[in-house]
């Protein structure tokens, strides 16, 4: 029964991340697509908690729900304002695309599948304070990287957009 | 396997979206998409290796970065579209050809 509902679990979580990411590549419509990145990094935080990363899919919803989607939605709506009618979205000619993306995905699936095949996932994970204790520790370098990139990415953000609209 | 199979597929809708997409929004939207594939694959496989070596705090910790990096990569990418549709009028990559040799 417990199996029954995880397998349940995964792969409703897998039909709205790809759902989602389906939505994002496909759709005319900018704001179906930006719904569509929603549906696909709520299901991306579900599955970090799926397999016990509670953090990081609080960290997931907090940065990319509520702050990368916002900033989307804000681009969409300072970009589109001038444009007469509902803003669309322009797609190029598909064929190739479609035999490049999906012989890359069948070519890395084919090449990731007897390493996934040795391993069964646990669900066993560290919590905040074990985390803490590894960013501040074998990964400090990392994590000051990481901090030292958003401090250089907010410089330049300032820099490009603080100017005068023409 | 059927993870492996999850993150492939998103990626490769995250690539076709990049590839196929005009306008500098979608392809900014498509990539967070693609980065959102092997993040999927790493948080997965970094809860089923040996917990006694601390990967799945690796995993963790790896995937955080990840946002993080990801996160700065699409604020930076916004802030350059609105500035380009501010000059251009524009967000079309086609419209975009002042430095083209």
């Amino acid at each position: 029964m417990r199996e029954i509902v995880t397998n349940g679990l995964f792969w409703l979580l897998a039909l709205g991340a790809l759902v989602g990411a389906g939505t994002v590549a496909l759709t005319r419509d900018v704001m179906r697509m930006a719904l569509g990145l929603g549906v696909m990094l709520l299901a991306l935080a579900g599955f970090f908690a799926y397999y016990g990363f509670g953090f990081l899919a609080l960290a997931e919803v907090f940065v990319y729900v509520g702050g990368v989607l916002i900033l989307v939605l804000f681009a969409i709506m300072l970009v589109h304002r001038t444009t007469a009618g509902r803003p669309e979205l322009e797609s190029r000619s598909r064929i190739a695309p479609i035999v490049a993306a999906a012989g890359l995905s069948a070519l890395l699936a084919f090449m990731l599948q007897p390493a996934a095949a040795l391993l069964e996932p646990t669900g066993v994970a560290g919590g905040p304070a074990a985390l803490s204790r590894l960013l501040l520790g074998p990964m400090l370098l990392a994590f000051e990287a990481a901090g030292a990139l958003l401090l250089i990415a907010l410089v330049v953000i300032v820099a490009v957009g603080g100017g005068e609209a023409e | 396997m059927s993870l492996v199979l999850v993150s492939c597929a998103i990626f490769g809708l995250g690539l076709y979206g990049t590839l196929v997409r005009r306008d500098i929004i979608g392809i900014l939207a498509s990539i967070e998409v693609m980065l959102g594939g092997p993040q999927l694959l790493l948080v997965g496989l970094g809860a089923s290796i040996d917990h006694s070596a601390g990967s799945a705090l690796n995993a963790q910790g790896i995937a955080l970065v990840i946002i993080v990096v990801a996160a700065a990569e699409a604020a930076v990418g916004l802030a350059l579209v609105v500035a380009v549709a501010r000059r251009t009028r524009s967000t079309r990559l086609d419209d975009l050809t002042e430095v083209k040799g």
